[in-house]
């Protein structure tokens, strides 16, 4: 579904990305962790054409897309929905007009099919009596799940998630967590988590990578991070058990 | 070797802020942005910006009248107050002035609003939802700096006549028909064409800086902070600059196609 093949990103002189070479199958979990300004977050910005690779290729799909035009990136931003690490909602819109924008601006649909979208997808996220209200009436937590319910509302096939859970409590730490892994399988898609939240991502994922200036310097299931003997997993598992 | 790095990094600026205003062109060749998003930002920046334009104007007047007065009186010839304080307003301080108080308030705003939504990542949000920032935020904020640009200029120089009458009867005993009775024949139509060109000069150097440095923060609120006290400081310089150039361009090219400057 999703390659990298040895993808480089400079920003100036630094390296952030070193020959990144990454596959990810349809329909899995991923969990990509790592210590802060490792390249987590551009690399799922490169996916989706937000940053441009320096050098190396990324195939979504049997298409290569690294080269697209910003007008044929469209099509591949329809098929994997980001959710950022902040709820990046629009101020003067309300939570309807929030969700609804990307599917007024991806898809000609009748205004019938957009109200019934976005009332599904605010449902799926367990808000479905916030539509009317704007950003600055919820709480943080509450403005995370309508970024992601206006990410679901275009039904992508990929979801791509950058540190959804950073500066929760943990109840909505958790509550986020749990919404993530019920989406991924309910709506069978594939998913890539971006986070630095080691137990999460043993309940959760189907496969875990840890990223370390720009290389993965391991990748396995839960069951093999576990017994992991690099040392930044283990410091990283200490965490947990802690 | 520092000063050479500042100047490399001001003429690298200078060439992003241009290439960012072609790309605003080429934007609003392809797709011009939605009329309704147009008019409200039109009338937002109108809103922000109409009471201070209206009383700087009001006092720019009077301070024409009274720079204008205490030099005539002893020419006798206070008769062309009007006419004189009203084509240096139009020609050079109207402009100039509409400028400056909308460098301060919507420069300010609009670096600040478009800062913000880059560091909370809603520019990118708009790009992953099928939206281009370009056409959807940027363009009419750009367009909206510009129309509005004039109506305040109209209406500050409305109010600097204002200002200019009364400051002329109290000081100088200048009735009201006095002071207009030569705005006709001073202020000409290309001391108009002057003023209209400079407000509109200044009002893309508002509006490209303001949307290019609030389009470009990085940086979370430092960040944001930054971006806008570089708006205010790259405006003001901008628009001194094009002041000068405009002065001398402009003078030449109405000389050659209208006629006299007065």
């Amino acid at each position: 579904m999703i390659q990298f093949e040895k993808v480089v990103k400079r920003f100036g002189p630094r390296t952030i990305l070193k020959e990144l070479t990454l596959h990810v199958p349809a329909g899995e979990i991923l969990f990509i962790l790592g210590t802060s300004g490792t390249g987590k977050s551009v690399l799922l910005k490169t996916l989706v054409g937000l940053l441009r690779p320096d050098e190396g290729e990324i195939w979504i799909d049997g298409q290569e897309v690294s080269k697209f035009s910003e007008i044929e990136y469209l099509g591949i931003r329809k098929k994997c929905g980001m959710v950022f690490q902040q709820p990046a909602l629009f101020d003067s819109l309300t939570v309807f007009e929030n969700v609804a924008f990307g599917l007024r601006r991806h898809y000609r649909l009748p205004e019938a099919e957009i109200v019934s979208r976005v009332h599904s997808s605010l449902a799926a996220v367990h808000l479905p009596d916030a539509s009317e209200k704007m950003p600055g009436e919820i709480s943080y937590g509450m403005q995370k799940r309508v970024s992601l319910a206006r990410t679901l509302a275009l039904r992508p096939q990929v979801l791509l998630f950058d540190e959804p859970t950073t500066g929760l409590d943990p109840i909505t730490t958790a509550s986020v967590n749990l919404l993530i892994e019920e989406l991924s399988r309910q709506f069978s898609t594939t998913s890539i988590v971006v986070s630095h939240d080691m137990t999460c991502a043993l309940s959760i994922a189907d496969r875990i990578i840890m990223l370390d200036q720009g290389r993965i310097v391991e990748e396995g299931s839960p069951d093999h991070m576990k017994r992991s003997q690099v040392p930044l997993v283990k410091e990283f598992l200490a965490e947990v058990v802690t | 070797m520092n000063s050479l790095v500042i100047l490399n990094s001001v003429i690298d600026e200078i060439g992003s802020a241009l290439l960012f205003f072609v790309n605003i062109l080429k934007t609003l060749m392809r797709r011009p942005c939605s009329r309704d998003e147009l008019f409200q930002q039109i009338w937002k920046v109108t809103m922000q910006s109409l009471v201070t334009t209206g009383l700087a104007g009001f006092f720019v007047g009077a301070i024409m009248a009274v720079q204008f007065t205490l030099q005539m009186r002893e020419f006798g010839a206070l008769g062309y107050l009007g006419g004189l304080a009203t084509s240096a307003t139009v020609r050079e301080v109207g402009p100039l002035l509409i400028a400056f108080m909308l460098a301060g308030k919507v420069g300010a705003f609009t670096s600040a609003e478009l800062g913000t939504m880059r560091v909370t990542e809603q520019l990118d949000a708009i790009r992953c939802l099928g939206a281009d920032p370009l056409q959807e935020i940027i363009l009419p904020r750009f367009l909206a700096i510009i129309c509005a640009s004039f109506f305040l200029l109209g209406l500050g120089l409305v109010m600097s006549i204002g200002g200019g009458i009364l400051l002329g009867g109290l000081l100088a005993q200048v009735s009201v028909e006095e002071y207009l009775r030569h705005i006709p024949a001073i202020v000409t139509l290309s001391s108009i064409a002057n003023g209209l060109v400079k407000c509109f000069i200044f009002a893309v150097i508002l509006a490209t800086v303001c949307t290019y440095k609030g389009y470009t923060t990085t940086g979370g609120a430092k960040g944001v902070g930054l971006a806008v006290v570089n708006t205010a400081v790259s405006t003001m310089v901008g628009i001194v600059v094009a002041d000068w150039l405009t002065s001398f361009i402009a003078d030449v090219a109405i000389r050659a196609f209208v006629g006299s400057p007065f």
